[in-house]
Formats: C-alpha cells, structure tokens, sequence
C-alpha cells in the first residue's frame, strides 16, 4: 500500500504534509511526557521493529505469502502515539533506503499507514478489549479485530487518495497527469483485496502476537496497559454503568429531526374515543401551531421533553448522591 | 556485485544459490514463507551495505555537500512532478543516468534497479487505464466490441500511462541517485542540519542502527527454523504460529534492547538532550550545481508549460 512518487500529484503531497506536522508534534509531544528520557531508544527500538514486522511474510493457503503492516500491532504494544512515529520512522527508513514508497508521498503514506491505521485500529480494540483482563482471549481477539478495520480504513484512505487524482488533475484533452483511476474502480479494487486478504493475514498476525505474549511475556504487554488486571477481570477503574445509558439516550436525541421524515401517525398512540377526560396538554399533538409549522411543533416539542426528561434525572441523581454522601457520613461519624 | 572496487569483496554481496526464491539448481518452485523472510532480510543488509560502498566513491554526487545534495534532489522531484510531457520526464529520465555515470554508479545496474522493481509493477497496474472503459478519449487501437460498446486503447489513455511510468521511473532514480551516493550518517546529519526536529533524527539514527541489530535476530530464529526443517514446512496454520511467536518474540527482544540503550543512556550522562557535530561547509562546486540544477528544474517546466 505504499503510495510511490508519480501517482499523487504534488498538490496532494503537500496538503498531506500540512496535515502529517501536527499530528507528529503532537505524538512527539504526548510520548515525551509519558515516557520522559525513555522515549528516544523505545521510539528508536520501536521503528525498527515496525520495519521488521513489515518484512514478515506470513503464509496463507495455496502456498504462497504475504506480508502485514504491524501499524495497530505496535498501537496495541506502545500506545497510540508512539505508534505514529515508530510507524513514520519505519516509512522513512523504507522510503529513503530500499525505495519502498515515494519521498514526496511520504507524508500521504504517512497518513495513511502511520496515523489513520494505528488510530483507527486502536480505538476499535479500545472499544472491544474494555474491562478484559490482560490475559483475555477476547483481547486478542480484540487486537485482531481493530488490525483488520484499521488496515481497511488505511486501504480506504488510500484509494479516495488515488482516485480524485484523475478528476482533479487533467490537461485540456482529458489526460489524467497522475494517478488514472476513478473513485469508482480504486475503491472497491482496494477495498476488495484488503477486505478479502491482506486484512485477515494483519488480523491473524496481531491475534497471534498478543496472544502469544500474553501467554510468554506478559511484562511487555504491560507497557500500554498498567491499569489492566492479569486474570481476574476487573479493570482497577470501573467505569459507571450510566455511561451506555447516556450514550443511548444522547442518540436518540440526534436522531430526533429524523421523525420530521416520517409521514402519517404513529400507530396504536391515539387515545382511545371514549377517554374525554384530559383534553389540556401543553403541546398536544406535539404541535402548538396549530398546524400551521408542523416541523417547528415537532422540534420545539422534543426539545421541551428532552429538557423536562432531563432535568429530572439530574435532580434525581442529584438526590441519590446526597442521600449517599450524608449515609458515608453518618457511617464515618 | 558490480561494485569491483569497493571495499567489500563481491562474493560477500553475491545472492546465495541456496537462497534463491526460484530454485536456480534444480526444478522450480515457491519460496516458503522462511526462505522469502530470509531472503527479504538478506536483501535488506545486501542494499545497505552496497549503499555504503559506493557511497564511499569519489564520484561527483559523492563531493557534493549533503544539504545542498537533499535540498536539489527534493527540488528535482518536485519539478518531475510537475512535468505534464512525457518527452520531458524522458529527457529528465536520461540527465539522472548521466548523473549516474558521472558519480561512478554502473549505468546497468542502476537501470536495473530502477526498472526491474517498481515501474514494470506501475506499468501493470497502469496497463487497464489505457482502456476507454476507464479512460474517456479518442480511441487509437481498437480492440473489438464487448456488448454492443467500442472497446479500445484510447491516445488519452496511452498518454496518461506513459507519464506515470516514466514519472515513477525519473522520481525512483532520483531518489536511488541520493542514496547511493550519501553515506547514512551524512545523510542524517544533512536532514539534522535543515529542518527536521532533532530529536526525530536521534530517533531515526538509532532506529537505523538496531535495525540492523534486531535483523540479525530474525535472521538467526529463522535459519534455526530451518535448520530443523526436515522436509516442508508444515500446515499453513503452524507456520502463521511461527511467525507470530517469532514477531512477539522479537518484540520481548526490542523491548528489552531498548531499556539497556537507555540505561546505557543514562550512565554516560543522557538527559533528554542531544548534540550533534556538524562540520559541512559549501563549497564552490556545491555553488555550481544548485545553479545548475535550478536552471534545469526552470528550462523543465519552462518548455514543459510552452514558454
């Protein structure tokens, strides 16, 4: 997947240089704090690794090889943004030595394999490997996963890279200057090798990496993880509960214009002919204009319940706590 | 190879018969999985240690000072990307095959290594572009019809294809011509002297120091697995085992490697701070060839763009 000089046009290299400098600034900066003075021979150790892994070639059936990235391996071993720089070393060291990627690419190659697949590939094992202990299958399993999607977003990115180039960059008689394919033939080529191969020989490679690590040399893999439990599965921070809820219910909230689409009435919510009863709702119907802006009722009523509903969890959360921290009081008393 | 005079003996650079993917000896077949690893890391330290060797020659890229050297070559790639004339990207083609010669690099073995790799796999992928399929324009050679449509190489396609190839060819050997002519250490401390950050250059010298270090692990865990290789070489799964023990393996190995460094560091009084000795000085032929070199860059895109 390494983009090589020719196929980009400089225009595109350069705003993907101006977009590579703050990432490795900040990936500088945020691994400098972390590690302190470690950070020079951990990054150092860390590319060349990078390197290595990109030379494996793993089998697959029918007798032949390939070979993986390793880009969400080293997230998962070093943490994200040491996976940035080992990564771009490791790019740079290519580029420049063995010819593998182009000089003026280098920065889109960096996107690509150095920031986009380490940071995508890791929020997804993030996402599946929360509150699993360290010697978990699923976390492996996990590793795996975010290679194989990480990979796939990198080959994604790669291929709306080379596939503008022909409607941005042409001469008069419809020439394309650099790379020829369209949007339409580079992404499901890409997407269709990677999805079918290369992801599945990453994914196999960092499922056998972690798990092979977690079984002989677990202290390594500690690196990223010091708050995470050997065995027992229990995280040292467990995080609330609420936070699913939250989350679902912040959803709905943003799909709430979504109902503007739907047309007709919402089935089985009419009140039934003989409950005459209650005639006063403030928004009845959820409209208040009288029909006259049904989009504006609609929002406005969502808007006042989503408020109402709210404010009255919050003051219900608000009581719990206070009644907890007067017992845990009472109790220290 | 065909450096005759450098300083490592030519047997030493040779590609070992036994080694070789496509069975020179005997009847052809696939490489496993072992022998393309080690192939690959043979490969790795045969570049490196040829790039060292005719870096050391005196050539005319070799005088020059490494700065300016950087600078001009990443100036010239810029100028080929911005050619739109495929007799242009050929001349520019031709002027780093002069270079070449005149930095004492042998003209066949630089064709060589740019064509043999990178351009015959571009000019594989470029190949359907040519179609009209992909390319709307003016049908040159037609190829028949395919349900009822005109099917055929169009001259826009043909035109776009010829210009990538020998843009990736030119800009290839660009970058071949520097780093075959710069000595890493003087290249290291050409970029540590424009305009990359320090500490990337620490990082990056000591990646490329204990790449080397590390390589020679792998090349040890897999000879030792084919050492005790009898016959072939296992199920496709035990292989991918293999593999993925040796990677984390490796890791163990990096990780610890990285820790002596540092402690090692640390004992001869690093604190995070890294100084650097940095005795280039520009000299008159450095002069010359930025003139030249910018005066060819602006005649490129000058009778590229029809002025």
């Amino acid at each position: 997947m390494h983009i090589p000089d020719g196929y980009l046009s400089p225009e595109t290299c350069a705003t993907f240089g101006a977009a590579m400098v703050p990432a490795w600034y900040t990936a500088g900066h945020r691994v400098r704090k972390i590690v302190k003075t470690r950070y020079v021979p951990l990054l150092a150790l860390g590319s060349a690794y990078c390197f290595l892994v990109m030379m494996f070639n793993v089998p697959v059936p029918n007798g032949t090889t390939a070979h993986a990235v390793g880009g969400v391996l080293v997230a998962v071993l070093l943490g994200p943004w040491a996976a940035v720089i080992a990564v771009s070393t490791a790019l740079l060291i290519q580029a420049l030595f063995f010819g593998d990627g182009g000089v003026l690419a280098y920065a889109a190659n960096c996107f690509n394999l150095a920031l986009v697949m380490p940071v995508v590939g890791y929020a997804v094992y993030r996402l599946l490997a929360r509150n699993v202990a360290l010697t978990s299958p699923r976390r492996a399993f996990a590793a795996g996963v975010g290679g194989y999607i990480g990979l796939n977003a990198a080959a994604f990115c790669t291929a709306v890279e080379f596939g503008v180039q022909p409607d941005l960059f042409k001469d008069a008689n419809g020439v394309p200057l650099y790379a020829p394919f369209h949007l339409s033939q580079t992404l499901p080529t890409m997407l269709a090798a990677h999805l079918l191969v290369a992801g599945v020989v990453e994914a196999l490679l960092t499922v056998g990496v972690v798990a092979y690590l977690q079984r002989a040399n677990l202290p390594v893999l500690r690196i990223n993880h010091p708050d995470v439990e050997d065995d027992d599965g229990v995280v040292t921070q467990p995080r609330p509960a609420w936070r699913w809820a939250w989350i679902g219910m912040a959803t709905m909230v943003i799909l709430t214009p979504v109902g503007v689409l739907a047309s007709g009435t919402a089935f089985g919510e009419d009140p039934p002919a003989s409950a005459g009863f209650w005639h006063h709702a403030l928004l009845e119907g959820y409209d208040f204009t009288g029909g006259k802006h049904p989009n504006v009722g609609y929002l406005t009523s969502a808007l006042v319940g989503t408020l109402i509903i709210a404010a009255t969890l919050l003051a219900g959360f608000k009581a719990v706590q206070l009644v907890r921290r007067n017992r845990q009081e009472a109790v220290r008393v | 190879m065909t450096a005759t005079s450098s300083a490592t003996p030519g047997w030493l650079l040779d590609a070992e018969v036994g080694l070789c993917p496509c069975g020179c000896i005997g009847r052809r077949r696939k490489g496993s999985y072992v022998t393309k690893t080690l192939n690959r890391a043979a490969n790795v330290m045969h570049q490196a240690i040829f790039a060292e060797d005719t870096a050391a020659q005196p050539g005319l890229l070799q005088r020059l000072d490494p700065r300016v050297k950087v600078v001009t070559l990443f100036g010239l790639l810029v100028a080929v990307s911005l050619v739109r004339n495929v007799s242009m990207l050929l001349v520019a083609y031709f002027a780093t095959l002069l270079l070449a010669r005149a930095s004492r690099l042998s003209v066949v073995f630089f064709v060589k290594r740019v064509w043999l790799f990178v351009p015959i796999f571009t000019g594989i992928v470029v190949l359907p572009a040519t179609l009209n399929l992909i390319t709307n324009g003016d049908i040159v050679v037609p190829l028949g019809t395919w349900f009822g449509h005109e099917v055929g190489l169009t001259s826009q396609g043909l035109t776009s294809a010829a210009l990538i190839v020998t843009r990736v060819a030119t800009s290839i050997s660009l970058v071949v011509l520097l780093t075959l002519t710069t000595s890493w250490t003087r290249l290291l401390a050409a970029l540590r002297s424009l305009f990359v950050p320090r500490m990337f250059i620490l990082v990056l010298g000591m990646a490329y120091r204990y790449l080397f270090h590390l390589l020679s692990s792998v090349v040890d865990m897999y000879t030792a697995r084919r050492a005790r290789t009898v016959s072939d070489e296992g199920s496709v799964g035990s292989g991918r085992r293999f593999v993925a023990a040796s990677a984390g393996a490796l890791f163990g190995r990096t990780h610890a490697l990285a820790e002596e460094v540092h402690m090692a560091m640390v004992s001869r009084g690093y604190t995070g701070d890294a100084r650097a000795l940095s005795a280039f000085r520009v000299q008159l032929l450095d002069i010359a060839w930025v003139i030249g070199v910018a005066a060819a860059a602006v005649l490129l895109i000058g009778i590229d763009r029809g002025f």
